[in-house]
């Protein structure tokens, strides 16, 4: 597997300075490493002390189950479902799988065209606000999303991608992506449906990478 | 960017035509449509050797036909 690396920058909330880090355009052991032995560990702690604070289950961050081996060793050599990382300080920071085959747009407008959707992303457990404040880098959600709208354009979508969000990051798609709502999802576990026109992909990578 | 090789595809015309028809359809060039069909020809073939089917379902009325890969 031959993986292209390309330079990024996340910025460090601690010191308030962006730091060098990677784009990744596969998902590796290297990934799968640092998801078992830091992210997994750090996100028991995370949910240990939500629990502790009597905070309801429904609450808790709804990725705790996925197993990114699983899903990784999956879609291994599969031309249709491309994985990303981003590392930083050596560590893996955030993980994201595409599905640029399966998936059709559902907007007014966009109907039926040819989309990249975003299948799983996930920020490392000390880059959630929710999990741990501060968060430890910001950047990496908008990031993805950018690799997911640059794949997009690349294979000639013209930015269009989709994705249903996990209600802790619905604003984050509506409102840092400007991406459109199409509201809950009832053949998607109910989960909040956003799209993105090729329109508003050009707004968000002009606006730039934030949080 | 990933680095690319270039190939010449010999086609009928009736694939020729085929190929301009999902080019005109979905907005995309040749190679875009080409390369879309690899990775969904790839995709189907990996499921249904792990012993998956392949089905069509009508929206409306829900009915399924399976597609049989040989």
């Amino acid at each position: 597997m031959t993986i292209t690396i390309s330079p990024i920058y996340l910025l460090n909330a601690e010191t308030n300075e962006p730091e060098t880090a990677e784009l990744w355009d596969g998902i590796t052991e290297k990934q799968l490493g640092d998801w078992e032995g830091e992210w997994l560990p750090e996100l028991f702690k995370s949910v240990q002390k939500l629990h502790r604070a009597g905070i309801e289950r429904k609450h808790w961050p709804q990725s705790r189950h996925w197993n990114w081996r699983r899903k990784t060793e999956a879609l291994q050599g599969m031309l249709a479902q491309p994985g990303f990382a981003i590392v930083c300080n050596g560590i893996t920071q955030g993980m994201m799988i595409l599905d640029t085959a399966m998936k059709r747009c559902q907007l007014e407008g966009q109907k039926g065209k040819d989309i990249v959707y975003v299948d799983f992303i996930e920020n490392a457990p000390w880059n959630r606000p929710e999990l741990h404040e501060p968060a430890l880098y910001r950047g990496v959600g908008s990031i993805m999303i950018r690799a997911a709208i640059a794949l997009s354009e690349e294979l000639e979508f013209k930015g269009r991608i989709g994705l249903h969000s996990l209600p802790q990051a619905n604003s984050f798609y509506a409102n840092t992506c400007g991406m459109s709502d199409l509201g809950m999802d009832a053949d998607y576990q109910n989960l909040r449906y956003f799209e993105m026109t090729p329109e508003q992909a050009e707004a968000f990578i002009a606006k730039g990478t934030q949080a | 960017m990933v680095a690319k090789k270039t190939m010449t595809l010999n086609l009928t015309d009736a694939e020729m035509r085929a190929l301009d028809e999902l080019c005109e359809k979905k907005d995309l060039s040749k190679t875009a449509v080409m390369r879309q069909a690899l990775r969904l020809y790839q995709l189907i073939e990996g499921r249904v050797e792990k012993g998956d089917k392949l089905f069509f379902e009508d929206e409306s009325t829900k009915e399924k036909a399976e597609v049989m890969m040989l």
